[in-house]
């Protein structure tokens, strides 16, 4: 016994990579079990279902005569000829040693009764049968994935500038759900890690990699409802399986059930919390970093690559800066460094538009189309919509209007900048552009002797959806766009305010 | 000192297959019950659907004795409460039952970290 503990315990590195295939042969052979049990139970209901119809066709045609002449069975080997009367009075079987006298009628709509008892249960089946078939395939999936013999390929972008892939801080969740989202941040980190030299793509591809995770852990989470309620049917068999396994585990080296979880990890690069701790019995309280450094062990990534490169963009994030115009981020920054620049070296307008007129895509016609005014480029609300409005609001881009403009921005500068800080404080969604709508519209009415033609949104409900929708939607935005607008709040709150706000005194 | 581990093992590892034993055991007893409940749901929504002038019935052994409609719904009601608090029972029972299972768990596997490392010194030894 001794030697067969030491074997083990020195060929417990060759297990692993043995038991990665053995893993998920295991499992597809719990599924396709489980399959066939449900497959069998259905059949089974189904009889019960016909049985029940044919006994509805007989309770109908029973009361047509008072009598019917018949071959009575008598014992098991005998008939004899004799007559069924009463035909209208049955005794039936209630459940638990209930009987009752009933009708044929009655009887009938028992039967219905019952019938309906019988195809929930069938559907019940079904789902189960449905959810586990999936899960095979799944894992016939993850199989291909390791395998290389799928159409999986992994694309990677070797990025030069570490800085500008992580943009000097990971990424935090959204206040709801920080819990999964620093999953994935650890997920990452040892993807990285696993990845060695070569570094990921930039978070283009991380954010799918994020959104297909979350679609998984999604479809995980309702498979294993449907296993938990299945095995509250039937736990006897899995409780068994499942307890021996685990006792099989602790009988072999500890890193086997690591191994399983690791091979997991391995062919997508996150951790299934719900399967391993079905699959591990109670095993699973393995920290995840340690499952991370174990990948790091194990061979490197098999799938095929392919290897492109990115031209020098920025990263592109969409935000929505509740003015119905949904800016790229990089659009942001170029339109803030653009305006700097101006600010520094005093050029003309004209210059910028020429630099941004390479249009690759749909965001930079928002680039490209902006508002000359002032030697400012200001976003345009719509490309249809402002050269009519430029049209009606000439008074404002008349000479003597820009000086209020000025002064403007300057008396609101200080009082806005406050304002925004704590704006961005409170609120998640909020961007830039909504602290001065919310203020302009009061403030208007002293400087402007019209109202405007257009009746702007109220911030406050656009935030408010963004938050309740914060999960789904891209992660770290508002973050990133808190921090973004803190450090630059202070350096420039003129130049924020002329670039917006002058666009909405335009165009009111 | 490695043969009084295997021996402290197996013992170990037997009080935790007995005890694995238990909780199998209480599993099929409680899904005999809800079974049961399931059964008892379905009379009780049956005697529903009767009127007071179906007689109703009572299999006692070989007998069939009758009962009255009401009656049989009371009956009924009342088991099927006494049926639902079994299943509490042994819920709780089973609760308690996974818990010790898992502290034995843990046990066992302490045990078998230690004789592993005690075979490995061994091994070393010679």
């Amino acid at each position: 016994m001794a030697s067969v503990h030491d074997q083990m315990a020195a060929a417990g590195k060759v297990k692993r990579s043995k038991d990665l295939p053995q893993g998920v042969e295991r499992l597809k052979e719990e599924h396709r079990k489980v399959v066939k049990d449900c497959r069998s139970q259905i059949e089974h209901w189904k009889k019960v279902e016909n049985d029940y119809e044919s006994l509805q066709d007989r309770l109908r045609t029973l009361p047509d005569k008072l009598s019917y002449d018949i071959m009575v069975p008598f014992g098991p080997l005998a008939f004899m000829p004799g007559k069924l009367v009463h035909t209208n009075e049955l005794t039936v079987l209630l459940g638990d040693n209930w009987f009752a006298k009933c009708s044929a009628k009655q009887a009938d709509a028992l039967v219905e009764h019952r019938k309906k008892h019988v195809k929930n249960t069938l559907d019940d089946l079904q789902k189960v049968m449905k959810n586990f078939q999936n899960r095979a395939d799944f894992t016939d999936d993850l199989e291909k994935l390791t395998g290389d013999t799928g159409d999986f390929v992994d694309i990677r972008e070797e990025v030069i500038n570490e800085e500008e892939v992580t943009k000097g801080k990971h990424r935090l969740a959204h206040k709801g759900n920080s819990k999964p989202k620093q999953e994935y941040l650890l997920e990452l980190e040892g993807d990285k890690k696993k990845e060695g030299d070569e570094e990921r793509t930039t978070g283009v591809l991380s954010e799918e990699e994020l959104w297909a995770r979350l679609d998984e852990l999604e479809r995980q989470e309702e498979l294993q409802d449907e296993r938990y309620r299945y095995t509250r049917l039937d736990s006897t068999d899995t409780n068994g399986e499942d307890t021996t396994s685990s006792s099989e585990e602790e009988k072999e080296a500890d890193g086997g059930s690591d191994v399983q979880v690791n091979g997991h990890q391995k062919e997508n690069g996150w951790v299934p919390p719900s399967i391993t701790s079905q699959m591990n019995g109670t095993n699973g309280s393995h920290p995840e970093d340690e499952e991370e450094e174990d990948c790091d062990e194990e061979a490197g990534n098999g799938l095929p690559t392919i290897y492109f490169s990115h031209t020098a963009e920025f990263k592109k994030v969409r935000i929505n800066t509740g003015k119905n115009t949904t800016l790229k981020f990089s659009e942001r920054n170029e339109q803030k460094a653009q305006a700097k620049r101006k600010k520094k070296s005093g050029k003309s307008n004209g210059h910028s538009p020429h630099e941004s007129y390479k249009i690759t895509s749909p965001a930079d016609i928002y680039r490209v189309f902006v508002d000359l005014v002032n030697g400012e480029p200001i976003p345009r609300k719509s490309i249809l919509k402002s050269r009519s409005r430029e049209n009606s609001v000439c008074s404002d881009t008349s000479e003597s209007s820009t000086a209020d403009f000025e002064e403007r921005r300057a008396a609101f500068g200080r009082s806005w900048s406050h304002d925004d800080a704590t704006h961005s404080d409170t609120s998640d969604g909020v961007t830039e552009e909504e602290s001065p709508t919310g203020k302009s519209p009061r403030t208007n009415g002293r400087f402007e002797a019209f109202t405007g033609t257009v009746i702007e949104k109220d911030p406050l409900p656009c935030s408010i959806p963004h938050l309740t929708i914060a999960p789904p939607a891209l992660p770290t935005i508002p973050e990133r766009k808190l921090e973004e607008v803190g450090p630059e709040a202070t350096q420039e709150p003129p130049k924020r305010m002329s670039k917006f706000k002058a666009t909405r005194l335009h165009q009111k | 000192m490695a043969e009084a581990i295997q021996k402290k093992l197996q013992a170990e590892l037997e009080k935790y297959q007995q005890l694995q034993k238990d909780v199998s055991k209480s599993m099929s007893a409680r899904q005999k019950l809800e079974a049961q409940l399931t059964e008892n749901n379905i009379v009780k929504e049956e005697l529903a659907l009767l009127d007071i002038q179906n007689t109703v019935y009572k299999l006692i052994g070989p007998v069939l004795v009758r009962q009255d409609l009401d009656e049989a719904k009371a009956t009924v009601s009342k088991r099927l409460e006494y049926i639902n608090g079994e299943i509490q029972r042994y819920e709780t029972l089973l609760k308690e039952m996974e818990r010790k299972s898992e502290q034995h768990r843990e046990v066992l596997s302490s045990l078998q970290q230690e004789y592993q490392r005690a075979q490995g010194q061994a091994v070393g030894k010679v």
